[in-house]
């Protein structure tokens, strides 16, 4: 029998090392011994992706280390996450719309930002890459999502977000917008009429993190 | 003091002589809206067809006093040659580059490139394209460039084999850099075969916002070595995003010059290489040319804030994007011609 401390470390730690087995042992035995399995994921997990982003924001981790620490962690989100009473899960009952805009098929940063609302416990609607700009406004419709997330990784395709944003905020000016990708500047975003932004896939990972962080500290 | 051709200040500055004025060229594409518009092309017509490609590069050089013309404009050529398929997006009215929807590789074990790729279509058009420039606008140094071979393995498989294979499958990594190089180096010598007066090499997803230092230098740069070693000066080493911890190796692969984008630290950057070096770089495509909100004098103060950077020509930190306003384009050509008269760092003036 461990104790939940140790059961968290290890999760975090397997995250952190990119260490899938220990990370699948970890929340198994979790389940097994009875702890909340929202705890496990966002004080195991979770945690351990924010000690991933602060050693991306220091330099000594980059892309390929937050991909297999990513891989780590939907190893033990998906033994976890089913085990969350839906009442529970992630506590905001939110919705997001994701994907990358058309004219780019990079979906590296898209599907990291993805991770991190996973693992908050939101409800994803993700629209892959090369999205037709009215295929975000549609769906963010269909589904009444909060958020609607979208990346572009070239300056060519980054245009399109401005489009989809104003679509987007003519129907709906409650709905959030977060842009992502290399070519986005905090200057872009703001002209664009966006409520958030991440520069690049790790900074995606970094801001994605402190999110988390401050959902964590909500729940608390 | 005379007043040079484009191709003589071009060719002056690569050997870093004295020049008239800092030139206005690049080694990205450089096609823009009102060229084609003129032209009677359509945005997606233009990639695959030698005769519109060369005339709308041509075309767009000569409508803003570029000094150089610049072959091609995308980058899925060398993919679609292999055998995958490519959007085109010939229904949209934006400017939407090709793309590879669905690469057909699944995995590095599958990577096998054919012996003659440097003579498949549509890869071929592009040789063709440059003839076509040589002939019909011979005042122009004519500019040509390859993926380098991370960024073109992005092109023939999913970036996140790559990246995970890093740690987990070093040697299929290096063993597909290094077909894809061998690819790369044949092109590159049919561009300038071909009569492509400089290249570029682009390993644009090499930055450390990617990969860190340590994989740039024991996986990418001699990948990138080898590859400029095989071309023929003047030769250009091109990285966009994070690359002020890369600046040095980047000077030690054998290019003639660096390419850097706004992300580089101009200053840490000529600091770091000595006045010696050819800088070019760091102006920024989308804020100064494009941006509906910059005017004319904002534009211009941007490209003076860049020359004073310390780069050696005004040129674009990416492809320039087709759609700029033509009075921020015209006014930035305008800037570099009378604010570079003065030395640049690496070269100096008549």
């Amino acid at each position: 029998m461990a104790t939940k401390e140790e059961l968290l470390e290890k999760l975090k730690n397997g995250v952190v090392e990119y260490e899938e087995d220990p990370v699948s042992e970890a929340a198994q035995q979790a389940l097994d011994e009875g702890y909340d399995p929202l705890e496990m994921i966002m004080d195991g997990l979770a945690a351990g992706m924010e000690v991933v982003g602060d050693l991306y924001d220091r330099n000594e981790y980059f892309v390929p280390e937050i991909l297999m620490c990513a891989d780590a962690m939907y190893v033990g989100l998906n033994i976890l996450r089913p085990h969350v009473p839906k009442r529970q899960e992630g506590g905001l009952n939110a919705q997001v719309v994701i994907g990358s805009v058309q004219g780019d098929v990079h979906d590296i940063g898209k599907n990291l930002v993805k991770m991190m609302f996973d693992v908050a416990g939101w409800e994803v609607y993700d629209l892959g890459r090369d999205v037709p700009l009215e295929k975000f406004v549609e769906e963010q419709m269909r589904t009444d999502s909060e958020v609607v997330a979208m990346s572009a990784m070239m300056t060519t395709t980054m245009l399109g977000m401005k489009k989809v944003i104003q679509m987007i905020k003519e129907k709906n000016p409650n709905v959030a917008i977060m842009l992502g990708g290399a070519p986005v500047t905090q200057d872009v975003a703001k002209l664009f009429g966006a409520d958030g932004y991440a520069e690049s896939a790790g900074n995606a990972v970094s801001e994605g993190i402190k999110m988390i962080s401050r959902l964590r500290q909500m729940q608390k | 003091m005379p007043e040079l051709s484009a191709r003589e200040r071009v060719e002056r500055v690569f050997r870093r002589e004295p020049v008239d004025t800092m030139p206005f060229f690049s080694g990205m594409g450089m096609v823009l809206r009102p060229a084609i518009k003129e032209l009677g092309y359509k945005f997606p017509q233009i990639h695959r067809d030698p005769v519109k490609l060369a005339r709308a590069a041509i075309l767009s050089s000569k409508m803003f006093g570029f000094d150089s013309v610049v072959v091609p404009f995308d980058m899925c050529c060398e993919s679609q040659a292999i055998g995958n398929t490519i959007s085109l997006y010939e229904d949209s009215e934006d400017t939407l580059y090709p793309t590879i929807p669905e690469k057909m590789w699944k995995s590095m074990d599958e990577v096998e490139i054919p012996a003659d790729i440097a003579d498949h279509w549509p890869i071929s058009l592009i040789y063709e394209a440059i003839k076509i420039v040589k002939k019909e606008a011979p005042e122009y140094p004519i500019g040509a460039w390859q993926l380098g071979p991370f960024t073109m393995a992005g092109q023939v498989l999913e970036l996140d084999i790559l990246l995970k294979g890093i740690f987990k499958q070093t040697a299929k990594v290096e063993a597909t850099l290094d077909k894809l190089a061998d690819m790369i180096i044949a092109i590159g010598q049919k561009l300038q075969a071909a009569g492509a007066d400089y290249i570029t090499l682009r390993e644009m997803g090499t930055g450390t916002d990617l990969i860190s230092p340590r994989t740039w230098k024991n996986i990418i740069q001699p990948r990138i070595r080898k590859i400029l070693e095989a071309w023929k000066s003047p030769k250009i080493l091109h990285i966009c995003g994070a690359t002020n911890l890369l600046i040095e190796m980047m000077n030690d692969c054998g290019a003639d010059a660096i390419s850097v984008d706004i992300k580089n630290n101009l200053a840490e950057s000529r600091e770091k290489l000595g006045k010696n070096t050819l800088l070019f770089g760091n102006f920024d495509v989308f804020a100064l040319p494009c941006k509906e909100e910059t005017t004319v004098e904002q534009a211009v103060e941007g490209i003076k804030t860049n020359i004073d950077g310390g780069v050696d020509a005004v040129w674009p930190g990416c492809d320039l994007w087709p759609d700029i306003k033509e009075a921020n384009m015209k006014a930035i050509v305008e800037t570099a011609r009378t604010y570079g008269k003065k030395p640049s760092p690496a070269v100096g003036r008549l």
